[in-house]
């Protein structure tokens, strides 16, 4: 009863660190809703009640809306929270998220997703003149332009976005520009090779 | 044809004016390890993109070529690709371009004449008897001209049956006439190359010593070569590293700083300890015949001689006194001239960084050359392609020492072998060349089922054979060495060095021997390494291969 669904849900999400996001609970969400609505309901009738003369629930309805109000503040944690650790994929992973993330996000939060993508995009096309400024790129000062990486699979080949395509075999390395390689790096694919 | 200045120019011209990319292909041996580093460096520094794909024999190189041909206009080849006519084996497109880099002789006629799509990276004043074109090209026409004349003619048909089978024999001779040159190491032409554009560094300037060194503990260079090559070299040591004399503006102990040393022929003895050293060392140990009684005798006379205890010289040499160690370099070469050994001390180079860090080119040679032909893991080759290019780079000492434990391993196993070899006498004579095959069940025969170590196998047990025989025409006869590479497809890898003697030129002619003993006896042969005197063959077809080349030879 006190907020014990909604302490459960922010504990999970403590206890899943780095950014790592878990999946939507969509049943304790219901439950710790239910639960609330459940305390209001009972808070209403006591309060018509207490209204009527019985001024000794006062304290049990205090103690409902402190009840209710911790439990808002779980839910309300938990849901912001997971908002953060999905803005922060975008930055990580690109506009295109693994399917096994995609799973453990809601519709809503999928929604949110997706015009966070459109407004970032449009923030970036109106930066830096004709062509945009894709901020997501080099989040850290790079130290050279282009950068040596050696493949670690077999991955086949590669097209990058000029159309350029690359063979990716196990062993062979190459030499690129750093965006080109960045994706991949971050795959596991292609390792930067620091001599 | 010949473009060598023009190499750096080439590049320029890529990267500013087509920002193409280029594709690598390296051979797997330290000479072509050490100018793929060198060029990988200009590359980087010059923002050229490329990609490096090692190849180990000419099945891979086709297989990479073929893989690449549609992604890749500019290729390069490092120690591979110039002694068969490429264009043929390859079929290109027609703005493909090929430069080449191989210090392997002889150079396919072909290549040097091509002017449009082959560029061959070679240093113009050496030696190059390159048959002139019209000597070559011009007698078909001739031979047009003349069989026509004659068919006007009224001459009797046998008399221009003749003179047109001369003709062709001529014709045939001239075709197969190819260049044989001193062999250039490829690092160091790479090195030239980034002198020429002023991009060169101390780090590139020590893979290019390596590479030398590692040509001449293969033995593939004449001593004079090697001397002339290492007088090259100091005068850029010198332009590179004068900093440490001057006492006011010397370097910090931890920057890297090449030295040129007279230094001791003993293989590793720096990392090993002397007594170790002496033994597994080629030189010394034919020249005192170790493997017998007496030369173990003769090697305690020659410790005693040089009043070093035993205890002393048994263990680790950066822990020996220091006082032994002070003039150890003269005594041992005082000592060695009494028991024969004129020259023990050789020039080379040494590296220093740091105050644990000194090493000497030989002993980085033999690192690089046992993580590449490393069995103990079952890795693929190309792992251990990369292992060994990696150990090149300072920053990988672990990969180093890695290295020096398997040379230590490879090399006492070559000496037991070679000791073993001479005491059973496994080295037959069979008329125009001594034969010897390591059955399956030796000790560490896997370890020589790789050709560089096969190879090395080979030339030490020439050494010490040539040593320990009192039959004077055996001592000029080359070797052929066969050891077992894969039991399960029952195949055998066989080696042919040329013989040991002073004045040799170390031309190995048994790169087309081994062809024609192949074609003649249809033996099931792969002769897929670029050293032509290197193939596999399948071990039923081993004695009628012999038969062949024993026929073909005398």
């Amino acid at each position: 009863m006190a907020a014990e669904r909604g302490l459960e849900l922010v504990r999970e999400l403590h206890r899943a660190a780095g950014g790592h996001l878990p999946p939507f609970r969509t049943e304790e969400m219901r439950q710790a809703l239910e639960e609330m609505r459940a305390l209001y309901e009972r808070n209403q009738a006591d309060v018509s009640e207490a209204k009527s003369g019985r001024t000794d629930l006062i304290f049990l309805i205090r103690f409902r809306h402190c009840c209710l109000l911790r439990n808002q503040r779980c839910l309300l944690a938990y849901l912001y929270d997971r908002l953060l650790r999905i803005r922060a994929l975008r930055w990580e992973y690109g506009s295109v998220l693994p399917n096994t993330i995609q799973f453990h996000m809601s519709a809503e939060e999928v929604e949110w997703f997706n015009r966070y993508k459109k407004s970032l995009a449009t923030y970036m096309r109106s930066v830096g003149g004709e062509e945009g400024l894709d901020l997501t790129q080099d989040i850290k000062p790079p130290k050279s332009l282009y950068i040596e990486v050696r493949c670690l699979k077999d991955h086949g080949e590669f097209e990058i976005d000029d159309g350029t395509t690359i063979l990716l075999k196990k062993n062979s390395q190459h030499f690129l520009p750093r965006w080109k390689c960045e994706q991949l790096i971050r795959q596991g694919v292609l390792e930067h090779v620091l001599s | 044809m010949y473009q060598h200045t023009l190499f750096g120019a080439y590049i320029n011209a890529i990267i500013l004016l087509l920002l193409q990319r280029v594709l690598l292909l390296v051979a797997s041996d330290v000479d072509a390890l050490c100018a793929c580093k060198i060029l990988q460096a200009l590359f980087q520094c010059d923002h050229v993109q490329y990609t490096l794909v090692p190849v180990a024999g000419w099945q891979e190189l086709e297989t990479a070529f073929l893989e690449h041909k549609d992604q890749f206009k500019y290729f390069v080849f490092i120690n591979c690709g110039a002694n068969v006519d490429l264009l043929e084996i390859l079929q290109p497109e027609e703005d493909t371009f090929f430069f080449i880099c191989d210090s392997h002789r002889p150079i396919n006629v072909v290549n040097v004449y091509n002017d449009t799509q082959i560029k061959l990276l070679v240093k113009q004043d050496d030696d190059l008897d390159v048959p002139a074109y019209d000597d070559i090209f011009r007698d078909e026409e001739d031979e047009e001209e003349d069989s026509e004349d004659e068919s006007d003619g009224s001459e009797p048909s046998e008399k221009r049956r003749r003179f047109e089978e001369e003709v062709i024999e001529r014709t045939m001779k001239r075709r197969q006439r190819r260049e044989w040159e001193a062999r250039r190491c490829s690092a160091m032409v790479m090195f030239d190359l980034a002198w020429i554009m002023s991009k060169d560094l101390n780090d590139m300037l020590w893979w290019a010593i390596v590479g030398l060194t590692d040509q001449w503990v293969q033995d593939k260079i004449t001593q004079m070569k090697y001397v002339t090559d290492i007088g090259i070299l100091q005068r850029h040591v010198s332009r590179h590293n004068h900093r440490n004399e001057d006492e006011e503006n010397s370097l910090s102990i931890d920057c890297m700083r090449i030295a040129f040393e007279y230094d001791l022929r003993l293989a590793l003895y720096q990392h090993w300890s002397l007594y170790e050293s002496l033994c597994n060392t080629s030189y010394t140990s034919a020249s005192l015949k170790l493997w017998s009684v007496q030369g173990q005798k003769r090697l305690q006379e020659f410790l005693a001689d040089m009043g070093l205890p035993l205890k002393q010289v048994k263990q680790k040499f950066n822990s020996m006194d220091v006082s032994l160690k002070e003039n150890l370099r003269e005594m041992i070469e005082e000592s060695a001239n009494k028991f024969g050994m004129k020259d023990l001390r050789v020039q080379t180079f040494s590296i220093h960084f740091g105050f644990k860090n000194k090493f000497s080119a030989s002993d980085i040679v033999y690192a690089t050359t046992s993580l590449m032909e490393n069995i103990e893991k079952e890795d693929s080759e190309t792992t251990n392609f990369i292992k060994a290019l990696d150990s090149l780079s300072r920053g990988n000492l672990d990969k180093l020492h890695q290295g020096l434990d398997l040379a230590k391993k490879q090399l006492r196993a070559i000496q037991q072998t070679v000791a073993s070899c001479i005491c059973t006498n496994l080295v037959i004579s069979q008329g125009p060349f001594l034969y010897c095959s390591l059955m399956e069940g030796t000790p560490d025969v896997k370890l020589f089922s790789k050709p560089v170590s096969l190879c090395l196998l080979s030339k030490y047990l020439l050494k010490s054979f040539v040593c320990s025989t009192k039959n004077k025409r055996c001592k000029l006869l080359p070797l052929v060495m066969a050891a077992p590479m894969d039991v399960e497809q029952g195949t055998v890898i066989m080696v042919g060095i040329p013989p040991e003697v002073e004045s040799s030129d170390k031309k190995n002619f048994f790169g087309r021997a081994f062809e024609k003993a192949a074609e003649s006896t249809n033996s099931r042969t792969l002769h897929n390494h670029f050293e032509m005197s290197i193939i596999e063959l399948k071990t039923e077809d081993r004695s009628k291969f012999l038969d062949a080349l024993i026929s073909l030879l005398s």
